[in-house]
C-alpha cells in the first residue's frame, strides 16, 4: 500500500532522514515511536509529500508518486493526516470542517457532502457538536472532528502525527478508542504515538527511529519486552518508566 | 456559555466612567466655545443657512475615499500576498527540481526546458516581490501631500490631452494619489493579516488535498479578512480624513471651507463646528457600525475575544 524507498531529507545543512525504507501492507497498522527531533514528522510529511524528499522513492500502490508528472494534491487526497495540535479550520463549525474538502476539493453538493459529514461525526461519537465552533470543543472532541474532517475523502491510508500528546489526559481514550476502531475495520495507518497500550494492542509493527533512520522494527512484544539495540532498550526504559 | 448576570461587580461602576468621560468632553468643549465665541454668541443663523454646501462637500469626500478604498483594497491584497512569499535560493530550487525529474519519465529535453522555467519563474516571483516591497517603503516613507501634487504634476505634464477641463484632472489626480497611497498602508494590513493565520490551517488544507490558492480562498482568506477588519476600519477612516488635502489641487472638499481664509470674517467658530461635526458624525457611525458588524460576524476562538460586558451583551450562540 505504502512504500518507502530510502528517502532521505536536509533541512539546509540539516540531515533529518537518512535512508528511510519501509513497506506498509494494507490493512496494516504501524506504530512509529522515536526520541523527539529523529524525524517521525518529517517521515510522515514525507509520505503524503507535505514535505517533498530529497533522495529516495514514495510509492502509493505500487505508482512512484514523488515524480514531477503527479500531482501532489492527488495524492494527499488518497492518504489522511491528524496532527498533534488538530489544526481544525477555526472559522469553520465542526460540521463544515468535515464538509469542506468534499465539496471544495472533491467538488461533491453541499447537501451530499453534509448527509456524509454527519455520518462521520456519528461514527467519532459527535453528532450532537455539528454546529460548534473548534474553540468550543474539548481537544479531544477537536481530534476526533479532526479524524472525521481526514475520513471525509475516502483516503487508502492515514497517517497520525501524535495524536494525543497535546491532548489532557482524560481526553486521549475517546481519541485512542475512534482510532482503535479504525484499524479493526481495516483501515491502513501510520502512527507516531507514545501511548504503549493502544501501540501493543493495535500495532502489527512498531518501527523505532533515531537520528533519521529506524534503528530498529518488529512486534510490539519484541520491540518493548526484547529490543536488540541499546538505544531501543534505553528509549523504551524511559516511555515505560 | 457565560451565564447573563445583570448587576454583577463590573456593571455596577460603569457608570461613573461613563459620566467623568461625559464631564471632561463637555468641559473641553465649553472651554473651546468660550475661546472662540465669547461673549459674542454662537452664530447659529450662519450653521443653519450654511450646513447644505459643507454636506455637499463632504459627498466628495465619501466618494474618492470609498472608491479609492476599494480599488486599493484590491492592489493591497495582491501585494500583502506577494510580500509574505519567502525567497527561496535559486540553488535549492534547481536542486528540488532536479530530484523530481530524474523520478519522471520525460524526455532529457523536456526535463530541461522545464527547469528553464522554474528558475525563470522563480526569478519573476522574486523581483515582483521586490518591486512590491519598494512601493510600500516608498508609499509609507513620504507625505501624502508629495504624492497628491506628483500625481497631478503627472496627470498634467505626461497626459495633457486626456482631459478638458482642470477640475477633472484634479479630481482624477487626488484619486489616483489615494488609491496608491492606501494601497500601499492595506499591503501591510494584509500582509499582516495573512501571515498571523497558523500555519497549521494551511497545512491542514493542503493534507486534504487544497491546492495554495484553494486553501487560500477558503482557509486563510475568511480568517484573515475578519482578523483585519480592526485596521481597515482605521484604514478607511485615515484616509477619509487625509482626503481632504485634495483640496490643495482645488477639489471641493470640507477643508476648502475651513482653509478659505475670506470665509472666516466673524464665522470661524461656526465653520469649525459645522466641520468638525460632520466628520465626527461620520466616523463615529462608521466605526459603530462596523463593531455592530464585527460581534455579529465573530467566530469564537477567532481573533480579539471579546470584551466582558460585550458578551454579557451579545445575541446566544446556536450552539448546544
Ligand atoms: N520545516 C523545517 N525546517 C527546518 N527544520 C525542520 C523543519 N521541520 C523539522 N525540522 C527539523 O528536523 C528535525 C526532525 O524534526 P521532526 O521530524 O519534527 O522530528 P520528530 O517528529 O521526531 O520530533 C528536527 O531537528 C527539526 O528541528
Ligand atoms: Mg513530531
Amino acid at each position: 500500500m505504502i512504500r518507502v524507498e530510502g528517502i532521505h531529507k536536509y533541512f539546509g545543512t540539516l540531515h533529518v532522514l537518512r535512508g528511510i525504507s519501509l513497506d506498509v501492507e494494507k490493512g496494516e497498522a504501524v506504530v512509529v515511536i522515536g526520541p523527539s527531533g529523529s524525524g517521525k514528522s518529517t517521515l510522515l510529511r514525507c509520505i503524503n509529500l507535505l514535505v517533498e524528499p530529497d533522495e529516495g522513492r514514495v510509492f502509493l500502490e505500487g505508482t512512484q508518486v514523488n515524480r514531477a508528472d503527479i500531482r501532489r494534491e492527488w495524492v494527499r487526497q488518497q492518504v489522511g493526516m491528524v496532527f498533534q495540535s488538530f489544526n481544525l479550520f477555526t472559522h469553520l463549525t465542526a460540521l463544515q470542517n468535515v464538509m469542506l474538502g468534499l465539496t471544495q476539493v472533491k467538488g461533491i453538493s453541499k447537501d451530499v457532502a453534509a448527509t456524509k459529514a454527519r455520518q462521520l461525526l456519528a461514527r467519532v461519537g459527535l453528532a450532537a457538536k455539528e454546529h460548534a465552533y473548534p474553540a468550543q470543543l474539548s481537544g479531544g472532541q477537536q481530534q476526533r472532528v479532526a479524524i472525521a474532517r481526514a475520513l471525509a475523502m475516502d483516503p487508502k491510508a492515514m497517517l497520525f502525527d501524535e495524536p494525543t500528546s497535546a491532548l489532557d489526559p482524560e481526553y486521549i481514550r475517546e481519541v485512542l478508542d475512534v482510532m482503535t476502531a479504525l484499524a479493526r475495520e481495516g483501515m491502513t495507518m501510520i502512527v507516531v504515538t507514545h501511548e504503549m497500550g493502544f501501540a501493543s494492542s493495535v500495532a502489527s509493527r512498531i518501527l523505532f527511529m533515531d537520528t533519521g533512520m529506524i534503528i530498529e522494527e518488529g512486534t510490539p512484544d519484541k520491540i518493548f519486552h526484547h529490543p536488540e539495540h541499546e538505544r531501543t532498550r534505553s528509549f523504551v526504559d524511559k516511555i515505560l518508566r | 456559555m457565560t451565564k447573563r448576570l445583570p448587576w454583577n461587580r463590573e456593571n455596577r461602576w460603569r457608570w461613573i466612567d461613563t459620566l467623568l468621560a461625559a464631564i471632561v468632553v463637555i468641559g473641553a468643549l465649553l472651554y473651546v466655545y468660550e475661546l472662540m465665541v465669547g461673549s459674542r454668541g454662537l452664530q447659529v443663523d450662519y450653521i443653519a443657512a450654511n450646513y447644505g454646501q459643507y454636506l455637499r462637500a463632504v459627498t466628495v469626500n465619501l466618494y474618492m475615499t470609498t472608491v479609492a478604498f476599494v480599488v486599493g483594497m484590491t492592489v493591497g491584497f495582491f501585494l500583502g500576498w506577494l510580500r509574505t512569499i519567502r525567497s527561496v535560493p535559486v540553488k535549492k530550487v534547481i536542486r528540488d527540481y532536479t530530484a523530481l525529474a530524474d523520478a519522471s519519465s520525460r524526455s532529457p529535453f523536456v526535463r530541461s526546458g522545464m527547469l528553464a522555467l522554474t528558475v525563470a519563474w522563480t526569478g519573476v516571483k522574486y523581483l515582483v516581490r521586490r518591486i512590491g516591497d519598494a512601493y510600500v517603503e516608498i508609499i509609507r516613507g513620504t507625505p501624502l501631500f508629495v504624492q497628491i501634487l506628483f500625481a497631478w504634476s503627472i496627470l498634467v505634464v505626461n497626459f495633457p490631452g486626456l482631459f478638458t477641463n482642470p477640475s477633472s484632472v484634479a479630481f482624477t489626480a487626488g484619486l489616483v494619489a489615494l488609491t496608491a497611497n492606501t494601497a500601499g498602508y492595506q499591503a501591510e494590513i494584509f500582509r499582516a493579516g495573512l501571515q498571523t493565520v497558523h500555519s497549521g490551517q494551511v497545512e491542514a488544507a493542503r493534507a486534504l488535498g487544497f491546492s495554495r490558492l484553494g486553501a487560500m480562498r477558503h482557509v486563510i482568506l475568511p480568517q484573515a479578512l475578519r482578523l483585519i477588519v480592526p485596521p481597515l476600519t482605521n484604514e478607511y477612516i485615515g484616509l477619509f480624513k487625509a482626503s481632504t488635502l485634495v483640496f490643495i489641487l482645488g477639489v471641493q472638499t470640507e477643508i476648502t471651507f475651513v482653509a478659505n481664509k475670506n470665509a472666516f470674517a466673524g464665522h470661524v467658530f461656526e465653520i469649525f463646528a459645522i466641520v468638525t461635526g460632520i466628520f465626527l458624525l461620520i466616523t463615529v457611525v462608521l466605526a459603530k457600525v462596523v463593531q455592530a458588524l464585527e460581534s455579529r460576524f465573530r467566530i469564537p476562538g477567532l481573533g480579539i475575544q471579546q470584551t466582558r460586558s460585550e458578551r454579557h451583551r451579545a445575541r446566544p450562540a446556536e450552539v448546544p
